[in-house]
């Protein structure tokens, strides 16, 4: 019987320019990420119009934006108190989604249904509810002490708290 | 603008009590149904004529029983070729348990998570290209490498300026049919899969958008090969069996995959690549028979934009080699270009077109092209697909 051959340790030159290939993209793949990035970081600040909203019992009165898109993402699932997050979303065709989207997110709504419906049939996780209006997510957070949502801009509900972004 | 109505306002939709979760039932399903012609050679089906073999349908179920515990189940049936007959499985089901965000445990079936997409690669609607690089993810390889039932450890954590890891841990077994008789007067028995392991680390780099990915698995089949009588005195007289074995020839092959990945995603835009090794390694008496030592290579580029809501065209580059030791006859690489248009109807539905342009035959079946070696089939040759979905 034959003994195993150890694995192949060298490096053929067929091998290096393969890989030299795959470098190239790889940087390539970087710079693009760099440079895109700026310009969609200033495309989302102009991106306005709505608001975060939180439980008034909810002793967070600021959260970062990382933080806000894992917690809709369903990454992060606690506040900082520990208590269990509820996020809330409104229509994908909704203005204040495609705005809370870009800004908070940073991707558009369409690839943010692409997330989930991965998320969905892989059996990660479900989204969040969607609800149909301002007023039906201003209902949802003030009903529910770890729930957050975002509505358009105007006063704040009563039972709710405006929830500032870092 | 909304026409003025004097309706009384809709009343509020049902919601589920998020701190019990009790009705939070959520029922998904899609439907899939796909062609494929080929130019040369027979394709994953019957596909030089044109083959509609290329069918899934799924529903799951999930729910939270607390709001750290959820549980879920998805039905699978398809067909593609000779593989699946519509036979319904159990694809996924699970029990999960979030303790902290860094820690999660689930047991059950389990999707694995193995490069970017692995986990993902029933799910048409999730990506633009009909077939995934099939270098990476073999379509025909779906059985083996999709889902293992055991026990998952998962998490992630934020790394401050330095973005976010997710790990997912898992170990266990997969179910394995017996294979078909790989030639005539041989056949397979006692299939078992003692172990599967492995685990996926991404970096949600600063970038936005952009991930890097290592993944890694570790399995080992064990089986028996049984022979005719009349084919074990020829097997030995030309060196492919030992002298004195009998009939039945048992056999491990271990094999282990790894992975990197990178993928940048933001906006409209989606750029990956994936370069990967597989390597396996047989333990029998017949090292003639069952090369002992194999090392395959696997990677692809792949980029999509999306230009409107509902058009989405993508491209890929995929090229495999079953065996990094001998690259120059064409049973010996698969390369393999890909376009691809993806529309979105409406936002349950969608229709996909894709070309492959291909080069090499290792991606090929002889049994499926009528020959005893796929040396013997066209080396350049071309496969169009429509696909399209419904989904919710």
């Amino acid at each position: 019987m034959k003994p195993f051959r150890p694995p192949q340790t060298a490096v053929s030159p067929s091998a290096r320019r393969r890989l030299r290939v795959l470098a190239l993209v790889g940087s390539c793949v970087l710079w693009a990420a760099a440079g895109v990035t700026v310009s969609l970081d200033a495309a989302s600040q102009a991106a306005d119009g709505y608001q975060i909203i939180a439980n008034e019992r909810n002793p967070a009165s600021a959260a970062s934006r990382e933080f806000l898109a894992d917690v809709f993402l369903k990454r992060a699932g606690r506040w900082d108190s520990s208590q269990s997050a509820f996020p809330v979303d409104q229509r994908s065709d909704s203005r204040v989604r495609r705005a809370f989207s870009l800004s908070v997110l940073k991707r558009p709504v369409s690839a943010v249904r692409s997330y989930w419906t991965q998320r969905i049939f892989s059996g990660r996780d479900v989204p969040p509810p969607e609800l149909g209006s301002d007023d039906a997510v201003i209902r949802f957070v003030a009903s529910h002490p770890g729930a957050v949502g975002y509505i358009s801009t105007g006063p704040i509900p009563a039972g709710t708290k405006r929830l500032e972004v870092r | 603008m909304e026409p003025a109505s004097a309706a009384p306002a809709p009343p509020p939709e049902p919601l589920a009590d998020p701190a019990t979760d009790v009705t939070d039932v959520r029922i998904h399903a899609f439907v899939s149904q796909g062609v494929i012609k080929t130019t040369n050679n027979n394709y994953l089906a019957r596909s030089k004529r044109g083959s509609a073999e290329f069918s899934e349908v799924g529903f799951n179920l999930t729910t939270s029983l607390s709001p750290d515990l959820r549980v879920g189940v998805q039905m699978f049936a398809h067909e593609l070729g000779p593989l699946g007959n519509y036979t319904p499985t159990f694809d996924w089901y699970y029990l999960d348990y979030r303790f902290r965000d860094w820690l999660g445990v689930r047991v059950g079936r389990n999707k694995i998570p193995f490069g970017l997409y692995n986990d993902s690669a029933d799910i048409d609607a999730a990506r633009v290209p009909i077939l995934l690089p099939q270098s990476l993810y073999p379509i025909d390889h779906r059985d083996y490498l999709l889902a293992q039932t055991g026990i998952e450890l998962y998490g992630n954590q934020r790394l401050g300026p330095l973005g976010q890891i997710e790990y997912r841990g898992y170990g266990g077994t997969l179910n394995l049919a017996t294979p078909p008789p790989p030639a005539p007067g041989v056949t397979i028995d006692k299939v078992d899969m003692p172990y599967v392991y492995g685990g996926r680390l991404s970096w949600l780099t600063p970038v936005e958008g952009l991930t890097a990915a290592a993944s890694y698995q570790a399995l080992r089949f064990d089986w028996n090969y049984n022979f005719v009588p009349e084919l074990v005195p020829v097997f030995q007289s030309v060196g492919l069996l030992p002298p004195g074995s009998g009939p039945t020839l048992p056999v491990q092959f271990r094999v282990k995959l790894w992975v990197t990945s990178l993928e940048y995603q933001l906006g409209n835009l989606l750029v990956a690549a994936e370069y990967g090794r597989w390597i396996g390694k047989f333990n029998s008496r017949a090292p003639a028979l069952l090369r002992p030592h194999t090392v395959n290579e696997r990677y692809y580029g792949m980029v999509s934009y999306r230009v409107t809501p509902w058009f989405t065209p993508g491209a890929y580059y995929s090229v495999y080699y079953p065996n990094i030791e001998q690259r120059d006859s064409r049973k010996d690489y698969q390369r393999d270009l890909a376009l691809s248009v993806r529309f979105d109807l409406t936002p349950n539905w969608l229709l996909k077109l894709e070309g492959h342009w291909m080069n090499g035959t290792a991606a090929l079946e002889a049994s499926m092209n009528d020959v005893k070696d796929v040396q013997e089939l066209d080396k350049n040759w071309s496969a169009f697909l429509a696909k399209t979905t419904a989904y919710f």
